[in-house]
């Protein structure tokens, strides 16, 4: 198995960091760039769930990526300092809505649910936990 | 993320290259609704995406908000040459069926040459 992890301070200007970590762990471990392309998109998607919700003034939160590679696939796990808050039980939005009605947010974590095959939260040790394992072909 | 943009035919063409992410939507959005809503206005908006690497669902905001304008302004909003990875975050969002995806420039242009469907 291999596994790496990073942290970061909870602020937007972190988010090509974090990507470049993601892409540096992929390209060693040689995964196909499809599948790249799919992690660095529900990392910035959860990333910036973290920072734009639930953050009080004058706070910052931590936020740490670990990545883990196994027969089963490649695991990315988010995990913030923040109050508790589980994207997962938010409402899906309306994919079927005309393009007048359709709701301009709520759309990242429904993203990740789609491209993942397994996505879960848990409150471990006052923090927010998102795990989200997708297999390799 | 580098927006180019083009006229031809009388429509204005958009060609974005790169990333399309939180950070460079907000400025990705602004080149969209200055296409859509020039002093200009053209018959027609097409966002030739064959450079464009990756996009999230901020970027896809700034599609909605931009096809929206058009649809306000009577102009035809279209996209074209997705790559795949792009073409997902668009199918999976459900945004292929709000805005029309056509396979390249082309069939684009053949497209909104017809007027409104």
């Amino acid at each position: 198995m291999r596994e790496q992890r990073t942290a970061v301070p909870g602020e937007a200007a972190q988010l090509p960091q974090l990507t470049a970590f993601l892409q540096q762990f992929c390209s060693s471990a040689a995964l196909p760039a499809a599948q790249v392309l799919t992690f660095e998109v529900a990392l910035e998607e959860i990333f910036m769930n973290v920072v734009m919700h639930g953050t009080a003034a004058g706070t910052q939160r931590r936020v740490e990526v670990s990545l883990a590679l196994t027969d089963e696939g490649l695991t990315m796990t988010v995990e913030d300092d923040g109050p508790g808050f589980d994207p997962l039980s938010l409402p899906p939005p309306d994919v079927r809505a005309s393009l007048a009605e359709r709701p301009v947010g709520g759309l990242g974590v429904f993203l990740v649910r789609q491209m993942m095959d397994a996505v879960s939260y848990a409150r471990v040790a006052g923090r927010n936990q998102l795990r989200m394992t997708k297999h390799l072909a | 993320m580098n927006v180019g943009t083009e006229t031809l035919a009388g429509h204005t063409v958009v060609i974005p290259a790169g990333r399309v992410d939180f950070n460079s939507a907000s400025e990705f959005q602004a080149q969209l609704e200055r296409a859509v809503g020039g002093a200009r206005a053209p018959a027609a908006v097409i966002v030739d995406c064959a450079a464009l690497e990756y996009v999230s669902s901020a970027g896809l905001r700034a599609f909605l908000l931009a096809a929206r304008a058009a649809q306000r302004a009577g102009i035809a909003f279209v996209l074209c040459a997705l790559q795949p990875a792009v073409r997902e975050v668009f199918d999976l969002s459900g945004f292929s069926r709000i805005i029309s995806v056509y396979p390249d420039r082309a069939a684009a242009l053949t497209h909104v040459a017809q007027g409104p469907p």
